[in-house]
């Protein structure tokens, strides 16, 4: 009898074990988020706690949040490898700025999106730059005065550079033409994916984690995908539904942040799971 | 008379079946032919209710997947019928030819073990064809 239990609980032990040890790695993360500023929805993407960029408009058919998806898996390829301040840097992107880490493309920043900051361009690719490197723990390099028209962030503004994110209002804008904003247009839809890549091989096994009324237990679930969006997955999020009263739906979400906000991995899905009982209710 | 008539058919009909298994040393009970019939009745009813149920339950927590999505029953492999139903996912055209999710469901103590196999094909008859590209993001259970 006590050898028969033995095997279940030294099992639950190493599943915790690897629990806790997923959710103590995934705290510096990168996640992004839906969130509401100035009365408006806009998407965030977030170094560990700290929002460092702040998406509010939409562009080549992704909404703010599908965008913030994209800038966050970007940072976490970037991240993959220690990031030195100098690889942090703001240049042009056609027609419009861009923020890079090494020579890799994070975020571009067309007039649009500067616009509903009430920044420019240059400026708040300035500023997204200067809050990854405050998120990275570097100091932010003095420079010099910025023309006016490219204002620098400043402490006091409307929404300060400690939170995040925006550029000091006020700046002069010009008026973007049509034919810049179809140029920015479809320079982002050449920088980022169109359709999500369902047909990798990698895999890798995760802890699920789910609460059921009849007790917690905890699993492992197989997830497969590209070997970029399978680097991502800390964990599989199970999600108890009820359909009329006819069935139970488990819907399983592999995510990459261990927290109680869904960051969903795209292009991952199960292809096997494995859980024990460890508490009854 | 016409009643009487359908009534022995039935029964006919029914003790044929069971007959048939006896001899062939098939371990079904009603409640499994039950089971199996009812729930590939309410996969083949439901599937596109549940299909948007879940999508539109995940894209409310921000968490749909993006890619085509559809609904098949699940094939208990060994057992040779429908268990119950899930989602797949993938790109459109690996999705479209999904037929079922073929099971494979093991038990240990307190622990139980499920692969879960996306198919091109609706028996669960030898190895399963696995459809390339496409994966489970949910699993639904019929109260049955």
């Amino acid at each position: 009898m006590r050898r028969r239990l033995k095997v279940p609980i030294v099992m639950a032990l190493g599943l915790l074990v690897a629990l806790a040890a997923a959710a103590a790695f995934s705290s510096a993360e990168v996640s992004f988020r839906s969130a509401e500023r100035d009365g408006a929805r806009v998407a965030e993407v977030l170094i560990g706690e700290r929002p460092v960029i702040v998406v509010r408009t939409s562009a080549a058919g992704y909404t703010p949040l599908e965008r913030a998806e994209i800038v966050a898996n970007r940072l976490r390829t970037a991240m993959a490898s220690e990031i030195q301040a100098e690889d942090v840097k703001a240049g042009s992107v056609p027609s419009g700025q861009g923020l890079y880490i090494r020579d890799q493309l994070v975020v571009a920043v067309y007039q649009p999106e500067a616009e509903a900051h009430g920044a420019t361009p240059a400026a708040l690719a300035g500023l997204w730059r200067d809050n990854i490197l405050l998120a990275l723990g570097y100091e932010v390099p003095e420079e010099p005065a910025p023309p006016a028209a490219e204002p620098a962030p400043q402490e006091g503004a409307e929404e300060s550079p400690q939170e995040g994110v925006e550029a000091a209002p006020g700046a002069e804008e010009v008026p973007a033409g049509g034919a810049a904003e179809e140029a920015a247009a479809a320079a982002e839809i050449e920088a980022e994916p169109e359709e999500v890549d369902w047909t990798g091989t990698a895999q890798k096994w995760v802890p699920i984690f789910s609460l059921e009324l009849e007790g917690a237990r905890v699993g492992m679930a197989q997830v497969a995908g590209p070997t970029d969006q399978i680097a991502q997955v800390k964990g599989v999020y199970q999600l108890r539904l009820d359909f009329k009263s006819i069935g139970r739906v488990y819907a399983y979400v592999p995510v990459s942040t261990i927290s109680t906000k869904l960051n969903r991995v795209q292009g991952v899905s199960v292809w096997a799971l494995a859980d024990i009982k460890v508490l009854g209710f | 008379m016409t009643a009487k008539r359908m009534i022995a058919l039935v029964a006919a009909v029914a003790l044929l079946g069971l007959g048939l298994a006896a001899v062939n040393g098939w371990a079904i009970s009603l409640g499994d032919v039950l089971k199996v019939g009812g729930v590939a009745l309410l996969v083949s009813q439901y599937d596109d209710q549940i299909d948007s149920f879940i999508t539109s339950a995940l894209g409310e927590r921000e968490a749909a997947a993006k890619g085509a999505t559809k609904v098949v029953p699940i094939l208990s492999l060994g057992g040779g019928g429908y268990v119950g139903a899930a989602q797949v996912v993938g790109s459109p055209e690996n999705v479209s030819r999904v037929k079922a999710v073929v099971q494979v469901e093991g038990r240990f103590g307190s622990g139980r073990a499920q692969v879960l196999v996306p198919t091109t094909v609706d028996k669960a008859a030898g190895t399963p064809d696995r459809a390339k590209g496409v994966g489970v993001s949910a699993v639904i259970e019929f109260r049955i």
